[in-house]
């Protein structure tokens, strides 16, 4: 079996982000790394972050940090990464990708503690830069300039300490003067030393400068001094002039400034006044902003709550450093204060903010401050504030975020044409249920309803400068019916148009005439109000029309072509007959290109399946210059003319194409290339959308020309990033289609279905998925789906959390305290706050969870209604009971039918060791249809049940490492039958006829197989690999497909000889009596499969997400990514290729420096799977590598492109 | 021009083969030999199974020593296998009809453990087909009534095998799917954590659990 990855959406949580200006002068961009790939974001005019660039580096990015040479106008990019290399990056605007200056290796590659690139910190003035590790190993880098003003990097400078644990590094603000790094570091050599424990409980964190003489080009440590054992991280402040230079030190619970030769200006951060008091306070992220005049930092804690911190400094002297309340938004992984008065919050799960400054906290608030810190017997005085609504910043975009993917299943609920992907995702308050549909999310602007069934609409400018479109006319059976498009749409009678026919076709004519066909000739209407009607020729009637900007094909009846052109006057002229074999099915006349009098080609669909190209030169007119047969009578037409293109914001180079679209009644888009000159046709690509003929619009996307194909669901074909994609729209049937453009919407379609008429704008571009996000209350763990019922069964759990009446109660009494009146009402917390928007002052999802003591858990089971997203039956399990398995059972021979078992844990503690109470499995039944669920009853079992699964009738449980059999009992289940020897904790449990596939926590997957006839369970196969079992889906029979906690992606077969000999034991002695080998099971299960994803992969499945497709492996991870796995068919693709795969390993190595090969292999060799998402970078080589590469394969980089995108579509 | 006349004297050549070796293998006996896919024969009756090129080989074959040989020994195989399947016959039709006392008797007498001895009791009533003879004997009830069970499915076994000749093919279908019935049944049992003991009787494996009222299958399977 040989397999082809594919990303299917992206990652979209994000480990870290820095802003800058990375494209020059006064533009402000965002970076951000996503796991593994790097992306370059920009705030648009209207406040919306867009991506111009993503880019898969194909290693895990650790660290990323920004530069600026002195006097330079643009930022660079440094990344840390397991490549064991430092890596420059310069984004280069005109071709819209990085530019990769400098790679420096310094060590191993691979995510080691002592291999840099953890940490990085730059010299604020942009001079060095420091790569550093979690232990021992730092490196400094000196930047500078050569003649050619180029960038250059020195070889390394060593800071090195063994023994040592670095917790933060950051640049030192020093002027001009020698550059400086800090670090806060542990010396564990004494406590390594020392059995007796005492010396490690008195380890001391310490400050460390280290300076780099530019005179002697060395480092060396220049100061150390003790900081609190809880410091984490540490941010510059700006010196050299601008400010007093030094650190702020975050530590538990305070701020500290610090510098060389200054006294410690110390304040302690204001605690919420609801924080258990054994909970510190912990920065966690942190950014500076700095003005001529001023520079203020703003630092976020752990619970969300960002505060400004201030230095009332004279000259370098701290006098006072000053804390204060700012505002509450979900917790980040990174804060980015961009100078054009934005501020990009890069949330460490859920979806990502772009906030808007209203005002930089000027007004009094909760303030603490180093002048009025007052210190007791009992420590510091602490500070307590109540987190209130946004009052300085305003969200203005939001980017999603499916981070972390607890669980997914891929099922055609809805019973849609594609299948539906529902995945759990986010944590805490802000969990969702995410239901993901392939396809463009739509916007609906307006629905109006006619009052007929139209049969077609267009809308038409009135000048061809005008911006926005005068008129939308749709036509009926027997009327037509003219709309001007202003402040609001109404009807209108002086147009010119002829409204008591049906209409074939609507358009600007020339530079500012109208002109409608309609079934018995054409009229022209000037722009001075004169008609001008042209009559079809005895009683012939019109049957299809095809035009331009300037030239008009009409086909009459028994297939007469009749050839119109706009003269120099703007009259319409007869030029040219041509009498056809038969009816014309269709016909579209090419876009006149610019600088042009004339397009040169008509295209005409025949009954006949054919599509004939002819010539509109006046030298050749009307000459078949090509013929191209199809499989199906051709319904609609379309020329899509490409632009050429080199670089810019949203591609990459490509030629001047033009593509003929066909949409055949066989429910096929047909794609070929016309050339420009000749008119052949070349290069055929098809592709099934729907059961209907689809019809082809042209409509304008981003600027440029896009196709609307309308099958039986709507798709769009546009250029994304260099690619041509053809991706389906959420949305329904739609009849007929036209662009839309006015001044609320510059780029829409109107469309007509049944009797309405709708007006939508296509959104996030270049994505997938669109998701419909419903909100959970705490963390989603598991969730199984009622088939039957169609509805969802979630279940939820949170550490550390109060219950939902504890919450409320203490909600109110805040609110009597505070004296603002009840109005968060229980319904809203059902949803665990649904809309931050709503009246309630302090939403969960905003604000978090008010912290309980780590050992209480809260948790709940959800019964969900996917269609009307209801949840109609809430419970919250009581008694600290948290549920962690979830799975439906049917009894055999019992009365109750289908029941909900589920796992729980009472007081579970992982910390100072994994401990419980009690482990406990529930018993459900479903009432009232499936909607209600009933507690039979609960059984007390020695572990935690971690795995559930039915099996026979019976209820299969992995019990801590004791895989169970329970029959159901009338007070309690009942144990039938158990296997203790599983090696740790059994986490999931598959089952097949009579086999069981058990999944251990670490030791991967093991083959039992239960004998009736005996009552017994034996293991009579396992793994030889032990693997950190994270997600594990059934294959077939001998197969298993898991994935482990380091992000590989793995199956097993268990050999086809062993398999027969274990079904043909009919007494079953030998499987009870062979011996186990390698203390484990007598057979081992081989890898036939291996593959490092670079994710946790949290679900897998086995799925097919196209009607009629092949079946799949599609994953999702924590990071927020879904991805497919696609067994390939033949041989010769996979030839193809690995061969492709082998060239651009060669030619187009990764950006960050990791070798493609060493990173897929970066636990276990790479077997048998070919990379995708390399596979697709294809397109964005430079065009004569395309061709070099192509060369190699006897292909033509067409051909290749062919390929790729037809696999894809094999998968989506 | 061939000797055969005609233009393509190909193929009429090959007819006249294939006619020839037709003749050839109408007189061997079908059974002895096998066609392979390849067009060899291989011949059945010989104990080493020697392929043969042609049928002309094969008559030869036929007609040598070794395989006469081996072709008498085969018929003397099978006629004894006959005589044995018809004695079987016999014996089962005259234990459906009459029991012959004396053997189980002697039987008895020869087996000195009481539980052999009891199955072997229970065997031949059994193969005597007659009403349950153990109300007579001293016994407790329950395990009279477990054997009375066992008796029940080796019966049914037993006829299974002698009706074939005899009784209507409905009535043996009725009965294997009695058997069937019964032998589920005791598999749920089993699998319900019930166990047997050496005298045939259920009891509950100590490391299962079961509902207090669950029924003990001693009692109602000896109805």
């Amino acid at each position: 079996m040989f397999l082809y990855s594919l990303t299917l959406q992206r990652a979209t949580g994000m480990v870290c982000a820095i802003n800058g200006s990375f494209s020059g002068g006064k533009s402000q961009e965002i970076v951000v790394a996503r796991g593994k790939i790097l992306d370059l974001l920009r705030p648009d005019d209207n406040g919306k972050l867009q991506t111009l660039l993503s880019v898969e580096i194909f290693g895990v990015i650790r660290s990323l940090a920004q530069f600026r040479l002195t006097g330079a106008q643009k930022d660079y990019i440094v990344v840390g990464s397991d490549s064991g290399r430092v890596v420059i990056l310069e984004y280069n605007k005109e071709k819209n990708y990085f530019d990769k200056i400098h790679q420096e290796t310094f060590g191993k590659s691979g995510c080691r503690r002592i291999v840099p690139g953890q940490y990085l910190a730059i010299d604020p003035k942009g001079r060095a830069a420091m790569i550093g590790a979690c232990e021992k190993q730092k490196l400094v880098y000196v930047l500078n300039r050569d003649t050619a003003t180029r960038l250059t990097i020195s070889s390394p400078l060593e800071a090195h300490k063994s023994h040592t644990i670095t917790y933060s590094i950051c640049g030192v603000d020093c002027g001009f003067d020698n550059p400086i790094f800090a670090a806060i570091e542990l010396d564990y050599s004494e406590a390594d030393q020392d059995p007796t424990g005492v010396a490690a409980s008195e380890a001391q964190k310490h400050l460390t400068f280290y300076e780099l003489d530019l005179g002697l080009n060395h480092v060396s440590r220049k100061w150390s001094d003790q900081v609190d054992n809880g410091a984490n991280m540490l941010v510059t402040v700006p010196g050299g002039g601008d400010g007093p230079s030094g650190v702020l030190v975050c530590a538990e619970n305070f701020v500290i400034y610090k510098n060389q030769g200054h006294p410690d200006v110390r304040a302690v951060i204001p605690r919420r006044a609801d924080l258990p008091a054994e909970r510190g306070v912990l920065i966690v992220s942190a950014a500076m902003h700095k003005q001529k005049s001023m520079f203020f930092f703003l630092l976020q804690t752990e619970y969300g709550d960002i505060f400004k911190v201030t230095l009332d400094h004279d000259n370098d002297r701290v006098k006072e450093l000053k804390i204060k309340y700012f505002d509450t938004i979900p917790v980040t992984s990174s804060l980015c204060v961009l100078k054009s008065g934005f501020l990009f919050a890069a949330s460490e799960f859920g979806n990502h903010a772009l906030y808007q400054f209203q005002a930089i906290g000027d007004d009094p608030d909760v303030e603490a401050s180093s002048a009025t810190l007052m210190e007791t017997e009992e420590g510091f005085q602490p500070v307590f504030f109540q987190p209130r609504k946004l009052k300085n910043l305003v969200r203005i975009d939001q980017v999603e975020s499916l981070m972390p993917i607890m669980d997914m299943k891929v099922i055609n609920l809805f019973e849609e044409e594609t299948p539906q992907i529902f995945s759990l995702c986010g944590r805490g308050p802000r969990s969702t249920l995410r239901i993901l549909r392939p396809g463009l999310a739509i916007s609906e602007m307006a629905v109006s309803q006619l009052p007929g069934v139209p049969s077609a609409v267009w809308t038409v400018k009135k000048n061809v400068n005008d911006e926005f479109d005068a008129y939308i006319v749709v036509s009926f059976a027997n009327a037509t019916l003219v709309l001007s498009i202003g402040e609001t749409v109404e009807e209108v009678s002086d147009s010119g148009f002829l409204d008591t026919t049906p209409s074939l076709a609507v358009s600007l004519i020339g530079d500012d005439s109208l002109m409608q066909v309609h079934p018995s000739g054409i009229r022209h209407i000037r722009e001075d109000g004169r008609i001008n009607e042209w009559r079809t020729p005895g009683k012939r009637t019109i049957a299809k029309v095809g035009s331009n900007r300037l030239q008009v094909v009409i086909a009459l009846n028994g297939g007469e072509l009749i050839y119109f052109e706009v003269d120099m006057t703007g009259q319409l002229m007869e030029v040219e007959k041509h009498e056809m074999s038969g009816d014309v099915a269709c016909l579209d006349i090419a876009p006149v290109p610019e600088g042009r009098q004339r397009s040169r080609f008509l295209a005409v669909g025949s009954y006949d399946n054919t599509i004939r190209i002819l010539s509109l030169d006046p030298d050749d007119c009307m000459q078949i210059l090509s013929l191209q047969s199809v499989s199906s009578p051709p319904e609609s037409l379309l020329f899509l003319e490409v632009q050429a293109s080199f670089g810019g914001e949203d591609g990459a180079d490509h030629p001047a194409n033009l593509f003929l679209n066909a949409g055949l009644q066989n429910g096929v888009l047909f794609r070929t290339v016309v050339d420009m000159v000749t008119g052949q046709v070349s290069d055929a690509r098809s592709r099934f959308l729907g059961l209907r003929a689809p019809k082809l619009f042209s409509i304008t996307v981003r600027g440029r020309r896009a196709m609307l194909c309308l099958s039986s669901r709507p798709w769009l074909g546009y250029i994304h990033q260099g690619h041509f994609l053809l991706t389906p729209l959420s949305y329904e049937t739609l009849e007929y289609a036209a662009s839309f453009s006015s001044d609320q919407c510059a780029e829409g379609v109107v469309a007509v279905a049944g009797d309405a008429l709708r007006v939508f704008t296509i959104e996030r571009l270049g994505e997938t998925f669109n998701e419909t996000a419903i909100p959970l209350r705490y963390t989603p763990r598991k969730f199984v789906v009622q088939p039957k019922r169609k509805s969802l069964i979630i279940i939820e759990s949170d550490q550390g959390a109060f219950t939902a009446e504890e919450r409320e109660a203490s909600k109110k009494e805040c609110f009597d305290a505070a004296g603002i009146g009840e109005n968060g009402n229980a319904e809203q917390m059902e949803n665990g706050g649904e809309d931050e928007e709503n009246n309630d002052p302090l939403s969960d999802e905003q604000y978090g969870y008010p912290k309980a003591e780590s050992e209480r858990w809260v948790s709940c089971i959800r019964v969900l209604d996917p269609r009307t997203t209801q949840t109609t039956c809430l419970l919250e399990l009581q008694d600290n009971e948290a549920a962690f398995s979830i799975c439906t059972v049917n009894f055999h021979d019992k009365e109750y039918g289908t029941l909900l078992a589920v796992g729980t844990a009472k007081g579970l503690q992982y910390w100072p060791k994994r401990s419980f109470d009690a482990g406990y499995i529930h018993i459900y039944r479903f009432k009232e249809d499936g909607k209600v669920l009933e507690l039979l009853h609960k059984t007390q079992v020695e572990g935690i049940p971690l795995a559930l699964c039915q099996f026979q009738g019976r209820l299969l449980a992995g019990i801590g490492s004791v895989l169970r059999l329970y029959d159901l009992g009338k007070r309690r289940l009942l144990r039938k039958c158990e296997n203790k020897l599983f090696p740790n904790t059994i986490t999931s449990i598959h089952t097949y006829r009579d086999r069981i596939y058990v999944g251990d926590i670490q030791e991967s997957f093991h083959y039992c197989k239960y004998r009736r006839d005996e009552n017994q369970l034996y293991i009579f196969a396992d793994d030889t690999v032990p693997r950190w079992l994270t997600a594990a889906t059934h294959v077939d029979f001998d197969t298993m497909a898991g994935a482990d906690k380091f992000g590989n992606l793995y199956f097993v077969r268990l050999p086809q000889d062993v398999s027969d000999e274990i079904e043909e034991d009919p007494t079953g002695g030998k499987i009870k009596w062979e011996q186990g080998k390698l203390n484990g099971a007598p057979n081992k299960v081989e890898e036939i499969i291996q593959f490092h994803v670079g994710d946790v992969v949290t679900c897998l499945q086995k799925a097919s997400l196209i009607p009629g497709g092949g079946e799949g492996l599609v994953y999702g991870t924590v990071m927020g990514s879904v991805g497919a796995l696609l067994p390939f068919t033949s041989r010769d693709d996979v030839d193809f290729f690995s061969h492709l795969e082998m060239h651009l390993r060669q030619e187009h190595p990764p950006l960050c420096g990791r070798d493609h090969m060493a990173y897929r292999s970066a636990y276990f060799p790479v077997k048998d799977v070919i990379d995708g998402d390399l596979c697709e970078q294809f397109p964005t080589l430079p065009v004569d590598m395309q061709r070099k590469i192509a060369d190699e394969l006897d292909r033509t980089p067409a051909e290749i492109l062919k390929k790729l995108e037809e696999i894809r579509n094999k998968i989506i | 021009m061939s000797v055969f006349g005609g233009d393509s004297w190909g193929r009429e050549a090959q007819y006249r083969k294939r006619r020839v070796d037709d003749l050839i293998i109408e007189g061997i006996d079908g059974c002895g030999y096998k066609k392979l896919p390849n067009g060899k024969l291989v011949c059945l009756l010989c104990p080493h199974h020697p392929v043969l090129d042609t049928p002309l080989m094969l008559s030869m074959h036929v007609k040598g020593s070794r395989h006469r040989a081996a072709e008498s020994e085969q018929k003397e195989r099978e006629l004894s296998r006959q005589y044995q399947i018809n004695k079987r016959i016999a014996l089962a039709d005259s234990s459906s009809t009459a029991v012959s006392s004396t053997s189980s008797e002697v039987r008895c007498g020869s087996t000195k453990t009481p539980l052999i001895e009891q199955v072997h009791k229970a065997a031949s009533e059994i193969l005597a087909g007659e009403s349950p003879q153990c109300s007579t004997m001293d016994k407790s009830p329950d395990v009279r009534s477990d054997i009375c069970y066992y008796k029940k499915e080796n019966q049914s076994i037993a006829k299974s095998n002698a009706t074939e000749v005899v009784a209507a093919p409905e009535v043996a279908f009725q009965q294997q799917l009695d058997y069937k019935n019964r032998r589920e049944r005791e598999l749920k049992l089993i699998s319900a954590g019930w166990k047997r003991d050496a005298h045939g009787r259920w009891f509950k494996d100590e490391n299962v659990e079961f509902d207090s009222d669950e029924e003990d299958p001693n009692v109602y399977l000896g109805q």
